[in-house]
């Protein structure tokens, strides 16, 4: 069973991700802020990720950034989550790596066909 | 009467000219021949002739007669000789008298120089007069100029100063003014050192004066002496006024522009003022109070776009704050409308369907309430990014019908296209394009009942042939050169001329939406219309009640670099 890391401060968000994409045999695990979300991709080194932009300390972009530019962790797939703000769109110019961008708010079926795209 | 100093050593000469003058009663006359005295007398009492025989050993006539036209060159200078004048005394003399004459003739050649003495000082009068003026004139001009030159309170009542002290030179100036912050402050200008027992009767001067200006009526701002600064300029600090004030002559104005009152301005000095010292004076403080009150009206506006900046900015935050504050839970709500409707928590009955349906249904216009609201402060901050390109309108239309035709399809309605072979390209972002287009024929579906047509075409034209709209005729005189024009017509409800701009005013559309009271098109139109000045097009609408609209929007055909270049 292939392994997503869902990452997001907003727990009703990783609650309703987590749900449809263990209802499509995937196997979810999650975090609920920007520091234990690269510990885990880390420890884990999941198929997938999928990562909530605006977190407190250590926001969505920062997490992808480090990711990518490692070696061990480069190829993992990750999908960004944005909330179109204005504070998001500063952060926007700067290099993430990111391989797919939803905007809240965000259809379920969606996401769980862009997951499939890269996992199956 | 006019003063004669007769110069002689010989009796009977003077005794003679005595007998002449003395008849006339006209004359004052003296008789001297020292050397000394007669300069003292010219010097301290000028006589307007001066008659001599220049015969005297003892003295040297060319010498006093030549230092008498060096201490004053208008007093006439007679002589009175019977043999034949020196050459170097004659050249100082202004008429040559001799005994033979006869004493009317005398006379009158004495009242002939009189005369042309007077006239001359009365014209060296007027020059110097005039001389005054030109340089009060010049004094007030440069003022004024100084004045014009400045949106500064302080340095315009420094000019101010400067120019009285060009003009009149005082001793003594003492300004109160209430320019900065309104807060009272005592400006002295002085020439010499000002002692304390002087600065408290300044003080205590000051107050009563401004006190008396409004003569029992409010004040325009509180004044006691504790709360006045001061401010003191002397130019002499080595000496020290010990003298009363009232020794002084004064003038004392308000500066004031109407109702607006700067402050006050007294001027002292050790001799009388003259009229024109008043006028001027009265000049310099009322030209100064236009400048002032510039400055004050500028420092306000400074002052307010500060705070509008600020205010702003404050609003853009709190815009973004929001959509994103508002973004997230609505997301959860979706993500649980989602995942309950698709069944994957149970059976879900047909009503139950339908009020998914609801639910989903609005949280989808709350979603595009939400992303207007982001989209105008976007552009209103000028951080909406643009991706202009060389494109075509034809595939632009023809994604929008095929996006909309489902929606119109169920409305029971048809969706006519038609697009002019070959149009030109143009320089825009097709998703903006799109984005409008969109909202246009999607307003067009929601108010036109079923069973009719919606009308979408492009044509080129020429803003020549733009047909005139009272209502945007501002918007389309704007419009010069080629345009690709696109229109969407329906056949619905409507619009009342009264509300067809406020269809674009985002204010009005915010008012709208928030209560309810007309079925508001929402944020859509007004965006739309800020795209479109964004490509340097323009929207506009006609529409008759119930007989249907047709919106339309003019993009211009300029290519790629010459638009980057407006």
């Amino acid at each position: 069973m292939k392994k997503i890391l869902i990452v997001d401060d907003e727990q009703d968000i990783v609650e309703s991700l987590k749900f449809v994409l263990e209802s499509a045999d995937y196997c979810c695990y999650c975090a609920y802020n920007g520091e234990d979300g690269l510990k885990a991709a880390k420890e884990l080194v999941p198929d997938l990720i999928i990562l909530d932009v605006m977190m407190p300390k250590i926001n969505g972009y920062k997490i992808s950034r480090l990711l990518k530019y490692d070696n061990k962790y480069k190829n993992i797939p990750i999908l960004m989550i944005t909330a179109r703000s204005q504070a998001e769109d500063k952060l926007i110019g700067e290099e993430t790596g990111a391989d797919e961008y939803i905007t809240k708010p965000f259809d379920l079926e969606e996401v769980v066909k862009i997951v499939d795209k890269y996992l199956k | 009467m006019n003063r004669i100093l007769f110069i002689t050593s010989n009796s009977e000469i003077s005794k003679k000219f005595s007998e002449i003058f003395s008849s006339k009663s006209l004359f004052d006359y003296t008789t001297s021949s020292d050397k000394t005295m007669i300069l003292d007398m010219v010097n301290v009492f000028p006589p307007d002739i001066i008659i001599t025989d220049a015969i005297s050993k003892d003295v040297d006539y060319k010498e006093i007669l030549r230092k008498i036209k060096i201490i004053n060159d208008n007093i006439i200078i007679i002589l009175y000789s019977k043999d034949e004048i020196q050459r170097e005394l004659a050249k100082y003399a202004n008429a040559i008298i001799t005994p033979s004459m006869s004493d009317s003739l005398i006379n009158s050649i004495i009242q002939m120089n009189l005369k042309t003495k007077n006239s001359l000082e009365k014209l060296s009068n007027t020059n110097r007069d005039l001389a005054e003026s030109l340089y009060r004139l010049n004094t007030l001009y440069n003022t004024s100029s100084q004045f014009a030159g400045t949106l500064d309170k302080e340095k315009l009542l420094n000019y101010m100063i400067e120019g009285m002290d060009k003009a009149l030179s005082f001793s003594l100036t003492i300004l109160l003014s209430f320019c900065s912050e309104n807060e009272p402050v005592l400006i002295l200008n002085s020439l010499y050192e000002i002692s304390d027992e002087l600065m408290s009767a300044i003080k205590l001067r000051t107050i009563l004066n401004y006190k008396s200006l409004f003569d029992g009526k409010e004040l325009p701002y509180e004044l006691d002496e504790k709360n006045l600064k001061i401010v003191k300029l002397v130019k002499h600090p080595a000496n020290r006024f010990t003298f009363n004030l009232f020794q002084f002559d004064n003038m004392f104005t308000p500066i004031n522009l109407g109702d607006d009152f700067f402050g006050c301005v007294e001027i002292f000095k050790d001799v009388s003022f003259s009229t024109e010292d008043a006028t001027c004076f009265q000049t310099i403080a009322r030209q100064v109070t236009l400048p002032l009150k510039s400055a004050i009206l500028y420092q306000e506006l400074i002052e307010t776009n500060k705070k509008l900046e600020k205010l702003e900015r404050m609003k853009s935050e709190f815009i973004s704050i929001v959509s994103h504050e508002l973004r997230t839970p609505l997301t959860s709500i979706k993500n649980s409308l989602d995942i309950l409707s698709g069944g994957r928590c149970g059976e879900i009955t047909e009503n139950a369907a339908k009020f998914f349906d609801m639910a989903k249904r609005n949280v989808q216009g709350l979603s595009r309430i939400i992303n207007d609201l982001l989209d105008l402060s976007k552009i209103e901050a000028g951080k909406m990014t643009f991706n202009f390109k060389t494109t075509n309108i034809k595939p632009v239309i023809e994604y929008v019908k095929s996006s909309l035709s489902g929606v119109a399809k169920s409305a029971n309605l048809n969706l006519v296209v038609n697009i002019d072979e070959n149009l030109p390209d143009i320089t825009a972002d097709s998703q903006r394009l799109e984005q409008v287009l969109t909202n246009l024929v999607s307003n067009a579906i929601k108010f036109t009942p079923s069973g009719k047509n919606i009308y979408i075409n492009a044509a080129l034209t020429n803003s020549e042939n733009i047909k005139q709209n009272e209502v945007f005729a501002e918007d389309i005189s704007k419009l010069s050169g080629d345009y690709i024009l696109v229109s969407v017509k329906d056949e619905g409800i409507g619009i009342d001329s009264k509300d067809l701009l406020r269809a674009f005013d985002k204010f009005a559309q915010i008012e709208n939406s928030l209560s309810r009271k007309v079925g508001g098109t929402g944020l859509g139109l007004p965006i739309a219309k800020q795209l479109l000045e964004a490509h340097k097009g323009t929207i506009w609408c006609e529409s008759e009640l119930d007989k249907g609209s047709t919106f339309y929007f003019a993009v211009p055909i300029i290519k790629t670099p010459e638009f980057a270049a407006l």
